[in-house]
Protein backbone atom coordinates (compact mmCIF):
# COMPACT_ATOMS: atom_id res chain seq x y z
CA UNK A 1 0.00 0.00 0.00
CA UNK A 2 1.25 3.53 -1.22
CA UNK A 3 0.88 6.02 1.53
CA UNK A 4 0.95 9.51 0.46
CA UNK A 5 3.15 12.47 1.86
CA UNK A 6 0.00 14.34 3.57
CA UNK A 7 -0.18 10.91 5.93
CA UNK A 8 1.97 10.12 8.72
CA UNK A 9 4.33 8.22 8.64
CA UNK A 10 6.04 5.55 10.74
CA UNK A 11 9.45 5.53 10.86
CA UNK A 12 9.96 2.86 9.83
CA UNK A 13 7.64 2.74 6.86
CA UNK A 14 9.00 5.72 5.66
CA UNK A 15 11.36 5.70 2.48
CA UNK A 16 14.54 4.71 2.76
CA UNK A 17 16.36 7.83 1.92
CA UNK A 18 13.89 9.87 5.20
CA UNK A 19 14.88 8.31 7.69
CA UNK A 20 18.68 9.47 9.03
CA UNK A 21 17.74 13.11 9.72
CA UNK A 22 21.25 14.64 9.79
CA UNK A 23 23.61 13.19 7.32
CA UNK A 24 26.21 10.81 8.44
CA UNK A 25 29.12 11.91 7.55
CA UNK A 26 28.19 15.13 9.76
CA UNK A 27 27.28 13.47 12.74
CA UNK A 28 30.54 11.47 12.15
CA UNK A 29 32.28 14.54 11.84
CA UNK A 30 30.68 16.11 15.45
CA UNK A 31 30.89 13.52 16.85
CA UNK A 32 34.77 12.42 16.38
CA UNK A 33 35.57 16.08 17.72
CA UNK A 34 33.36 15.71 20.55
CA UNK A 35 35.87 13.12 21.35
CA UNK A 36 38.72 14.30 19.93
CA UNK A 37 38.17 17.13 22.68
CA UNK A 38 36.94 14.94 25.32
CA UNK A 39 40.00 13.32 24.90
CA UNK A 40 42.51 16.45 24.90
CA UNK A 41 40.69 17.31 28.16
CA UNK A 42 40.71 13.80 30.24
CA UNK A 43 44.59 13.92 29.24
CA UNK A 44 45.44 17.20 29.93
CA UNK A 45 43.32 18.84 32.51
CA UNK A 46 41.28 17.34 35.32
CA UNK A 47 37.73 18.76 34.37
CA UNK A 48 36.38 15.64 33.55
CA UNK A 49 37.32 13.05 36.82
CA UNK A 50 34.19 14.58 38.12
CA UNK A 51 32.24 13.46 35.50
CA UNK A 52 33.54 10.11 35.53
CA UNK A 53 32.67 10.14 39.58
CA UNK A 54 29.44 10.75 38.71
CA UNK A 55 28.93 8.04 35.53
CA UNK A 56 30.89 5.17 37.99
CA UNK A 57 28.38 5.85 40.79
CA UNK A 58 25.33 5.26 38.54
CA UNK A 59 27.04 2.09 36.95
CA UNK A 60 27.78 1.00 39.85
CA UNK A 61 24.35 -1.16 40.31
CA UNK A 62 25.11 -2.47 37.43
CA UNK A 63 28.33 -3.70 38.09
CA UNK A 64 26.86 -4.93 41.28
CA UNK A 65 24.53 -7.49 38.54
CA UNK A 66 27.29 -7.95 36.40
CA UNK A 67 29.43 -9.29 39.01
CA UNK A 68 26.34 -11.54 41.12
CA UNK A 69 26.73 -14.81 39.55
CA UNK A 70 30.62 -14.73 39.98
CA UNK A 71 29.30 -13.98 43.63
CA UNK A 72 26.89 -16.73 43.74
CA UNK A 73 29.87 -19.54 42.86
CA UNK A 74 31.83 -18.31 45.03
CA UNK A 75 29.48 -18.47 48.14
CA UNK A 76 28.21 -22.12 46.74
CA UNK A 77 31.89 -23.11 46.85
CA UNK A 78 32.24 -22.18 49.66
CA UNK A 79 29.45 -23.30 51.08
CA UNK A 80 30.22 -27.52 50.11
CA UNK A 81 33.97 -26.94 51.52
CA UNK A 82 34.02 -30.39 53.27
CA UNK A 83 34.57 -31.33 56.57
CA UNK A 84 38.17 -32.48 56.37
CA UNK A 85 39.38 -30.05 53.93
CA UNK A 86 38.73 -27.22 57.11
CA UNK A 87 40.06 -29.50 59.43
CA UNK A 88 43.14 -29.58 57.43
CA UNK A 89 43.03 -25.86 56.73
CA UNK A 90 42.91 -25.50 60.80
CA UNK A 91 45.92 -27.08 61.60
CA UNK A 92 47.92 -25.99 59.04
CA UNK A 93 46.97 -22.15 60.47
CA UNK A 94 47.20 -23.05 63.81
CA UNK A 95 51.07 -24.30 63.01
CA UNK A 96 51.39 -21.10 61.56
CA UNK A 97 50.12 -19.34 64.40
CA UNK A 98 52.43 -21.20 66.01
CA UNK A 99 55.69 -19.91 64.16
CA UNK A 100 54.68 -16.46 63.72
CA UNK A 101 54.60 -16.24 67.83
CA UNK A 102 57.87 -17.23 68.21
CA UNK A 103 58.65 -14.67 65.30
CA UNK A 104 56.83 -11.88 67.21
CA UNK A 105 58.37 -12.49 70.77
CA UNK A 106 61.64 -11.56 68.68
CA UNK A 107 60.29 -8.83 67.27
CA UNK A 108 58.98 -7.06 70.14
CA UNK A 109 62.50 -7.03 71.53
CA UNK A 110 63.91 -5.74 68.49
CA UNK A 111 60.97 -3.08 68.30
CA UNK A 112 62.32 -1.78 71.67
CA UNK A 113 65.69 -1.83 70.70
CA UNK A 114 65.31 -0.08 67.69
CA UNK A 115 62.43 2.68 69.30
CA UNK A 116 65.97 2.90 71.81
CA UNK A 117 68.56 3.88 69.08
CA UNK A 118 66.24 5.74 67.44
CA UNK A 119 66.14 8.42 70.28
CA UNK A 120 69.46 8.10 70.73
CA UNK A 121 70.19 9.39 67.21
CA UNK A 122 66.93 11.40 67.90
CA UNK A 123 65.14 10.31 64.73
CA UNK A 124 61.74 10.15 64.12
CA UNK A 125 59.81 7.04 65.58
CA UNK A 126 59.05 4.28 63.23
CA UNK A 127 56.05 4.76 61.42
CA UNK A 128 53.76 1.73 61.43
CA UNK A 129 50.78 2.56 58.66
CA UNK A 130 47.09 1.71 58.79
CA UNK A 131 46.02 -0.36 56.79
CA UNK A 132 42.26 -1.24 55.18
CA UNK A 133 41.57 -4.56 53.80
CA UNK A 134 40.38 -4.22 50.20
CA UNK A 135 38.58 -7.30 47.53
CA UNK A 136 39.86 -7.31 44.36
CA UNK A 137 36.60 -7.76 42.04
CA UNK A 138 38.58 -7.73 38.38
CA UNK A 139 41.56 -8.22 36.74
CA UNK A 140 40.85 -4.74 34.98
CA UNK A 141 38.64 -5.07 31.88
CA UNK A 142 41.15 -3.40 29.15
CA UNK A 143 43.89 -5.90 27.93
CA UNK A 144 46.03 -2.68 27.85
CA UNK A 145 46.31 -1.75 30.68
CA UNK A 146 48.07 -3.44 34.05
CA UNK A 147 44.96 -2.19 36.27
CA UNK A 148 43.12 -4.22 39.09
CA UNK A 149 40.07 -3.01 40.80
CA UNK A 150 39.34 -2.96 44.51
CA UNK A 151 36.04 -2.78 45.91
CA UNK A 152 36.86 -0.08 48.31
CA UNK A 153 36.73 3.53 47.01
CA UNK A 154 36.57 7.46 48.44
CA UNK A 155 33.45 6.25 50.78
CA UNK A 156 36.11 4.36 52.58
CA UNK A 157 38.42 7.18 52.58
CA UNK A 158 40.85 5.79 50.17
CA UNK A 159 42.98 8.26 47.89
CA UNK A 160 45.16 7.75 45.10
CA UNK A 161 48.51 7.74 46.07
CA UNK A 162 48.37 4.57 48.53
CA UNK A 163 50.28 1.67 48.26
CA UNK A 164 48.55 -1.46 47.87
CA UNK A 165 50.26 -4.57 49.29
CA UNK A 166 49.11 -8.66 50.27
CA UNK A 167 50.79 -10.88 52.36
CA UNK A 168 54.07 -11.19 50.50
CA UNK A 169 55.02 -7.74 49.35
CA UNK A 170 53.73 -5.11 46.96
CA UNK A 171 50.90 -5.10 44.18
CA UNK A 172 50.84 -1.43 43.24
CA UNK A 173 49.73 2.22 43.93
CA UNK A 174 46.13 3.27 43.92
CA UNK A 175 46.02 5.37 40.84
CA UNK A 176 42.01 6.26 40.51
CA UNK A 177 39.45 6.51 42.76
CA UNK A 178 35.60 6.32 42.36
CA UNK A 179 33.29 6.33 44.94
CA UNK A 180 32.83 2.40 45.68
CA UNK A 181 35.67 1.10 43.74
CA UNK A 182 39.38 2.44 43.45
CA UNK A 183 41.70 1.19 40.38
CA UNK A 184 45.33 -0.41 41.39
CA UNK A 185 47.89 0.24 39.09
CA UNK A 186 50.55 -2.53 39.53
CA UNK A 187 54.13 -2.18 39.99
CA UNK A 188 54.73 -3.93 36.73
CA UNK A 189 52.62 -1.25 34.66
CA UNK A 190 55.29 1.17 32.18
CA UNK A 191 54.18 4.04 34.58
CA UNK A 192 55.04 3.07 37.72
CA UNK A 193 58.10 3.29 39.34
CA UNK A 194 59.35 2.29 42.64
CA UNK A 195 62.29 3.25 44.91
CA UNK A 196 63.86 -0.12 46.07
CA UNK A 197 66.47 -1.22 48.46
CA UNK A 198 68.85 -4.63 48.35
CA UNK A 199 67.99 -6.42 51.05
CA UNK A 200 71.42 -7.87 51.79
CA UNK A 201 73.21 -4.79 51.18
CA UNK A 202 70.99 -1.95 51.01
CA UNK A 203 72.42 -0.41 47.84
CA UNK A 204 69.64 2.17 46.64
CA UNK A 205 67.82 1.74 43.22
CA UNK A 206 64.75 2.61 41.18
CA UNK A 207 62.76 -0.07 39.93
CA UNK A 208 60.23 0.74 36.43
CA UNK A 209 57.95 -2.05 35.65
CA UNK A 210 58.14 -3.41 31.72
CA UNK A 211 54.52 -3.79 31.23
CA UNK A 212 53.28 -7.11 29.69
CA UNK A 213 56.48 -9.31 30.54
CA UNK A 214 55.56 -9.02 34.24
CA UNK A 215 58.35 -8.18 34.97
CA UNK A 216 60.64 -5.04 37.03
CA UNK A 217 63.51 -2.89 35.63
CA UNK A 218 66.13 -1.51 37.12
CA UNK A 219 67.83 0.42 35.04
CA UNK A 220 71.44 3.16 35.81
CA UNK A 221 73.36 0.75 37.78
CA UNK A 222 76.85 0.24 36.20
CA UNK A 223 78.13 -3.36 35.76
CA UNK A 224 80.19 -3.42 38.68
CA UNK A 225 77.37 -3.30 41.06
CA UNK A 226 77.10 -5.40 43.30
CA UNK A 227 73.62 -7.63 43.24
CA UNK A 228 72.89 -11.25 42.22
CA UNK A 229 70.81 -13.49 40.92
CA UNK A 230 68.43 -14.08 43.70
CA UNK A 231 68.84 -10.89 45.29
CA UNK A 232 65.64 -9.68 47.62
CA UNK A 233 64.58 -5.92 46.69
CA UNK A 234 62.44 -3.89 49.69
CA UNK A 235 61.01 -1.15 49.37
CA UNK A 236 63.63 1.52 50.73
CA UNK A 237 60.64 3.95 51.98
CA UNK A 238 62.25 7.08 50.95
CA UNK A 239 58.95 8.33 48.95
CA UNK A 240 57.03 8.49 52.02
CA UNK A 241 54.39 6.13 49.91
CA UNK A 242 55.70 2.66 50.42
CA UNK A 243 56.94 2.14 53.74
CA UNK A 244 60.19 0.91 54.06
CA UNK A 245 60.68 -2.96 54.20
CA UNK A 246 58.43 -4.28 52.06
CA UNK A 247 59.60 -7.06 49.74
CA UNK A 248 58.93 -6.34 45.79
CA UNK A 249 60.76 -8.69 43.48
CA UNK A 250 64.12 -11.37 43.51
CA UNK A 251 65.96 -10.46 41.14
CA UNK A 252 66.02 -13.11 37.99
CA UNK A 253 68.38 -12.09 35.62
CA UNK A 254 71.68 -9.79 35.41
CA UNK A 255 72.79 -9.02 31.65
CA UNK A 256 75.80 -7.09 31.22
CA UNK A 257 77.09 -5.82 27.82
CA UNK A 258 79.91 -4.63 26.71
CA UNK A 259 78.78 -1.44 24.86
CA UNK A 260 76.65 -0.96 27.43
CA UNK A 261 78.20 1.36 30.94
CA UNK A 262 75.07 -0.07 32.65
CA UNK A 263 73.64 -3.54 33.67
CA UNK A 264 71.03 -5.04 32.43
CA UNK A 265 68.87 -6.45 36.01
CA UNK A 266 65.41 -8.09 35.58
CA UNK A 267 63.47 -9.30 38.45
CA UNK A 268 60.52 -10.76 39.21
CA UNK A 269 57.91 -9.32 41.37
CA UNK A 270 57.33 -11.41 44.51
CA UNK A 271 53.41 -10.61 45.53
CA UNK A 272 50.90 -12.90 43.55
CA UNK A 273 48.78 -10.20 42.07
CA UNK A 274 46.93 -12.62 40.12
CA UNK A 275 46.38 -15.13 42.94
CA UNK A 276 45.05 -13.74 45.82
CA UNK A 277 41.10 -12.44 46.60
CA UNK A 278 42.36 -9.61 49.26
CA UNK A 279 45.12 -7.36 49.34
CA UNK A 280 45.57 -4.47 52.11
CA UNK A 281 45.64 -0.65 51.13
CA UNK A 282 48.18 1.20 53.34
CA UNK A 283 47.40 4.72 54.94
CA UNK A 284 50.10 7.54 53.28
CA UNK A 285 51.88 8.09 56.60
CA UNK A 286 51.19 11.67 57.86
CA UNK A 287 53.77 14.03 56.94
CA UNK A 288 55.56 14.69 60.76
CA UNK A 289 55.75 18.58 61.73
CA UNK A 290 59.06 19.46 60.16
CA UNK A 291 60.75 22.40 61.88
CA UNK A 292 58.35 25.35 61.76
CA UNK A 293 61.06 27.72 61.13
CA UNK A 294 62.23 26.32 57.67
CA UNK A 295 59.07 27.99 55.86
CA UNK A 296 60.74 28.59 52.77
CA UNK A 297 62.54 25.19 52.25
CA UNK A 298 60.91 22.40 49.82
CA UNK A 299 59.60 19.59 51.85
CA UNK A 300 61.45 16.51 51.78
CA UNK A 301 60.51 12.96 51.34
CA UNK A 302 58.61 12.19 54.75
CA UNK A 303 59.83 9.25 55.89
CA UNK A 304 61.57 7.90 58.71
CA UNK A 305 64.48 7.31 57.86
CA UNK A 306 65.20 10.24 56.06
CA UNK A 307 66.65 12.46 59.30
CA UNK A 308 68.82 10.01 59.77
CA UNK A 309 70.40 9.15 56.23
CA UNK A 310 70.19 13.21 55.57
CA UNK A 311 72.65 13.89 58.33
CA UNK A 312 75.02 11.33 57.45
CA UNK A 313 75.12 11.77 53.81
CA UNK A 314 75.89 15.06 54.86
CA UNK A 315 78.97 14.64 56.45
CA UNK A 316 79.46 12.10 53.30
CA UNK A 317 79.34 14.46 51.13
CA UNK A 318 81.67 17.13 53.29
CA UNK A 319 83.65 14.07 53.28
CA UNK A 320 83.73 12.91 49.81
CA UNK A 321 83.60 16.45 48.03
CA UNK A 322 87.12 15.94 47.34
CA UNK A 323 87.70 12.27 46.28
CA UNK A 324 84.35 11.88 44.83
CA UNK A 325 84.48 13.25 41.36
CA UNK A 326 80.32 12.11 41.22
CA UNK A 327 78.91 14.35 43.78
CA UNK A 328 75.64 13.54 45.30
CA UNK A 329 73.56 14.64 43.28
CA UNK A 330 69.87 13.00 44.04
CA UNK A 331 69.31 15.07 46.94
CA UNK A 332 69.77 18.61 45.94
CA UNK A 333 68.53 20.88 49.03
CA UNK A 334 71.32 19.29 51.39
CA UNK A 335 73.82 21.98 50.95
CA UNK A 336 71.28 24.18 52.87
CA UNK A 337 70.69 21.96 55.48
CA UNK A 338 74.26 23.31 57.06
CA UNK A 339 72.17 26.40 58.26
CA UNK A 340 69.50 24.48 59.66
CA UNK A 341 70.04 24.22 63.72
CA UNK A 342 67.68 21.02 63.95
CA UNK A 343 69.58 18.88 60.85
CA UNK A 344 73.05 19.98 62.88
CA UNK A 345 71.59 18.67 66.40
CA UNK A 346 70.67 15.64 63.95
CA UNK A 347 74.34 14.65 64.17
CA UNK A 348 75.60 13.59 67.41
CA UNK A 349 79.18 13.23 67.62
CA UNK A 350 79.04 9.46 67.75
CA UNK A 351 76.94 9.41 64.41
CA UNK A 352 79.41 10.97 62.78
CA UNK A 353 82.60 9.26 63.84
CA UNK A 354 80.71 6.16 62.83
CA UNK A 355 79.85 7.74 59.64
CA UNK A 356 83.47 8.99 58.90
CA UNK A 357 84.81 5.47 59.35
CA UNK A 358 82.34 4.02 56.56
CA UNK A 359 82.56 6.08 54.55
CA UNK A 360 86.49 6.06 54.51
CA UNK A 361 86.01 2.28 54.54
CA UNK A 362 83.88 2.14 51.06
CA UNK A 363 84.90 5.15 49.40
CA UNK A 364 88.61 4.17 48.84
CA UNK A 365 89.23 0.92 48.27
CA UNK A 366 86.62 0.71 46.07
CA UNK A 367 86.33 3.72 43.86
CA UNK A 368 83.97 2.53 41.29
CA UNK A 369 81.17 1.60 43.38
CA UNK A 370 78.24 4.41 42.77
CA UNK A 371 77.87 7.43 45.09
CA UNK A 372 74.65 7.04 46.51
CA UNK A 373 75.85 3.33 47.40
CA UNK A 374 77.64 4.33 50.19
CA UNK A 375 75.40 6.37 52.32
CA UNK A 376 72.67 3.92 53.39
CA UNK A 377 75.65 1.48 53.95
CA UNK A 378 77.53 3.95 56.30
CA UNK A 379 75.91 3.59 59.49
CA UNK A 380 76.10 -0.11 59.57
CA UNK A 381 79.56 -0.25 59.43
CA UNK A 382 80.76 0.47 63.59
CA UNK B 1 8.72 -7.58 9.59
CA UNK B 2 7.29 -5.79 12.63
CA UNK B 3 9.08 -2.53 13.73
CA UNK B 4 11.54 -2.78 16.68
CA UNK B 5 9.93 -1.24 19.89
CA UNK B 6 12.74 1.50 20.97
CA UNK B 7 12.38 -0.48 24.20
CA UNK B 8 13.88 -3.48 22.58
CA UNK B 9 16.51 -1.61 21.45
CA UNK B 10 17.38 0.07 25.07
CA UNK B 11 16.91 -2.83 26.64
CA UNK B 12 19.66 -5.13 24.67
CA UNK B 13 22.25 -2.24 25.12
CA UNK B 14 21.46 -2.02 28.66
CA UNK B 15 22.08 -6.02 28.51
CA UNK B 16 25.52 -5.39 26.61
CA UNK B 17 26.49 -2.96 28.98
CA UNK B 18 26.30 -5.70 31.98
CA UNK B 19 27.67 -8.16 30.10
CA UNK B 20 30.81 -5.52 29.60
CA UNK B 21 30.76 -4.54 33.05
CA UNK B 22 30.99 -8.39 34.05
CA UNK B 23 34.57 -9.35 35.83
CA UNK B 24 35.92 -10.79 33.04
CA UNK B 25 39.40 -13.33 34.32
CA UNK B 26 42.36 -12.44 32.27
CA UNK B 27 42.29 -15.37 29.57
CA UNK B 28 38.27 -13.73 29.32
CA UNK B 29 39.27 -10.43 28.48
CA UNK B 30 41.52 -12.40 25.55
CA UNK B 31 38.25 -13.50 24.19
CA UNK B 32 35.35 -11.07 25.11
CA UNK B 33 33.93 -9.87 22.68
CA UNK B 34 32.69 -5.90 22.03
CA UNK B 35 29.34 -6.21 23.58
CA UNK B 36 28.49 -2.86 23.24
CA UNK B 37 29.62 -2.53 19.92
CA UNK B 38 28.36 -5.47 17.96
CA UNK B 39 24.62 -4.69 19.56
CA UNK B 40 24.94 -0.95 18.69
CA UNK B 41 25.96 -1.86 15.19
CA UNK B 42 23.30 -4.18 14.66
CA UNK B 43 20.37 -1.90 15.55
CA UNK B 44 22.32 0.91 14.17
CA UNK B 45 21.51 -1.72 10.75
CA UNK B 46 18.51 -3.32 11.57
CA UNK B 47 16.70 -0.12 12.80
CA UNK B 48 18.24 3.24 11.72
CA UNK B 49 15.43 5.07 12.80
CA UNK B 50 15.95 4.13 16.86
CA UNK B 51 20.11 4.43 16.77
CA UNK B 52 22.08 6.35 15.15
CA UNK B 53 25.65 7.12 15.53
CA UNK B 54 25.10 9.10 18.31
CA UNK B 55 23.76 5.98 20.09
CA UNK B 56 26.92 4.38 18.88
CA UNK B 57 29.12 7.25 19.92
CA UNK B 58 27.26 6.90 23.62
CA UNK B 59 27.91 3.15 23.87
CA UNK B 60 31.43 3.88 23.07
CA UNK B 61 32.14 6.56 25.96
CA UNK B 62 30.08 3.78 28.30
CA UNK B 63 32.87 1.16 27.46
CA UNK B 64 35.27 4.50 28.37
CA UNK B 65 33.95 4.88 31.73
CA UNK B 66 33.57 0.91 32.29
CA UNK B 67 37.29 -0.10 30.67
CA UNK B 68 38.78 3.69 32.70
CA UNK B 69 40.73 4.20 29.45
CA UNK B 70 41.09 7.82 28.17
CA UNK B 71 37.50 9.28 27.63
CA UNK B 72 36.67 9.53 24.27
CA UNK B 73 39.10 6.91 22.65
CA UNK B 74 36.21 4.13 22.44
CA UNK B 75 33.70 6.34 21.56
CA UNK B 76 35.39 7.49 18.81
CA UNK B 77 36.58 4.45 16.74
CA UNK B 78 33.28 3.35 17.62
CA UNK B 79 31.68 6.25 16.17
CA UNK B 80 34.16 5.90 13.28
CA UNK B 81 32.82 1.95 12.76
CA UNK B 82 29.28 2.85 12.69
CA UNK B 83 29.76 5.57 9.72
CA UNK B 84 31.84 2.86 7.82
CA UNK B 85 28.86 0.77 8.67
CA UNK B 86 26.01 2.94 7.76
CA UNK B 87 27.31 4.07 4.72
CA UNK B 88 26.46 0.92 2.67
CA UNK B 89 23.60 0.03 5.05
CA UNK B 90 21.23 0.00 1.86
CA UNK B 91 23.70 -2.34 0.25
CA UNK B 92 24.61 -4.21 3.61
CA UNK B 93 21.37 -5.30 4.11
CA UNK B 94 20.45 -6.60 0.48
CA UNK B 95 23.96 -8.75 0.83
CA UNK B 96 24.09 -12.37 0.90
CA UNK B 97 25.13 -14.08 4.84
CA UNK B 98 29.11 -14.14 3.10
CA UNK B 99 29.47 -10.73 1.83
CA UNK B 100 27.48 -9.44 4.93
CA UNK B 101 30.40 -11.40 7.18
CA UNK B 102 33.58 -10.11 5.49
CA UNK B 103 32.54 -6.95 5.76
CA UNK B 104 31.66 -6.90 9.58
CA UNK B 105 34.97 -8.41 9.97
CA UNK B 106 36.49 -5.44 8.19
CA UNK B 107 34.41 -3.59 10.43
CA UNK B 108 35.28 -4.92 13.96
CA UNK B 109 38.85 -5.35 12.30
CA UNK B 110 39.05 -1.56 11.69
CA UNK B 111 37.98 -0.50 15.59
CA UNK B 112 40.15 -2.81 16.93
CA UNK B 113 42.92 -1.46 15.04
CA UNK B 114 42.10 2.07 15.55
CA UNK B 115 42.00 1.72 19.43
CA UNK B 116 45.13 -0.06 18.73
CA UNK B 117 46.47 3.01 17.38
CA UNK B 118 45.17 5.41 19.59
CA UNK B 119 47.08 3.35 22.94
CA UNK B 120 50.04 3.10 20.67
CA UNK B 121 50.31 6.71 20.55
CA UNK B 122 49.61 7.19 24.42
CA UNK B 123 52.75 4.86 24.85
CA UNK B 124 51.09 1.29 25.21
CA UNK B 125 52.78 -1.56 24.29
CA UNK B 126 52.46 -3.63 20.99
CA UNK B 127 49.59 -6.17 21.75
CA UNK B 128 50.33 -10.01 20.44
CA UNK B 129 48.12 -11.84 17.97
CA UNK B 130 45.62 -12.88 21.06
CA UNK B 131 44.38 -9.33 20.20
CA UNK B 132 42.41 -9.99 17.07
CA UNK B 133 40.72 -13.30 18.43
CA UNK B 134 37.57 -11.22 20.31
CA UNK B 135 36.69 -10.52 15.82
CA UNK B 136 35.64 -14.10 16.08
CA UNK B 137 33.69 -13.87 19.01
CA UNK B 138 32.09 -10.83 18.26
CA UNK B 139 31.01 -12.75 15.00
CA UNK B 140 29.52 -15.54 17.01
CA UNK B 141 27.76 -12.66 19.22
CA UNK B 142 26.67 -11.38 15.87
CA UNK B 143 25.05 -14.81 15.29
CA UNK B 144 23.04 -15.08 18.45
CA UNK B 145 21.97 -11.40 17.58
CA UNK B 146 20.42 -13.05 14.29
CA UNK B 147 19.05 -15.50 16.03
CA UNK B 148 16.95 -13.00 18.67
CA UNK B 149 16.14 -10.08 16.47
CA UNK B 150 16.11 -11.56 13.07
CA UNK B 151 18.35 -11.00 9.58
CA UNK B 152 18.60 -7.64 8.94
CA UNK B 153 15.50 -6.59 7.36
CA UNK B 154 15.42 -5.96 3.54
CA UNK B 155 13.61 -2.57 2.58
CA UNK B 156 9.83 -3.20 1.93
CA UNK B 157 8.86 -2.78 -1.81
CA UNK B 158 6.38 0.18 -1.96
Amino acid sequence: MLKGIHQQLDPHESPAFFIQGPRPFSRLMFFCALSLVMMAIDARFDYLSQVRQWFSAALHPLEIVASAPNEWGRNINTYFTSHNQLIQENFKLKQQGLIDNAALQRLATVDAENVHLRTLLSGDAPIIPKATLGEVMHMGRDPFSNIITLNRGSRHDITPGQAVVDEQGVVGQITRVYPFTSEVTLITDKKLSIPIQIERNQLRAIAFGEGKRNTLDIPYLPTSVDIKVGDKLVTSGIDGVYPAGLAVAVVTQIKQSQDSPFAKIVSRPIAGVNNHKHVLILKIPESPAINPVTDNKPVLPRNNAQHLDQSVVDVLQKNNAAVDPHPVTELPSLDSTDTDPAAVNAITPPASTQTNNGSTNTATPNSTSPPNSQAPTAPERP
Amino acid sequence: MKPVKFSTFFFTLLVGLVFQLYPWSNSGVIIRPDFLLVIALYWLLQAPYHCNIGWVWFAGLLVDLATGSLLGQHALTFSITAFLGLIYQRRLVLFNRWQLHLYLIFLFGMQRILIMLLKLFAGSEMPDWTYGLPIISDLILWQIMIVWFGELSRPKKL
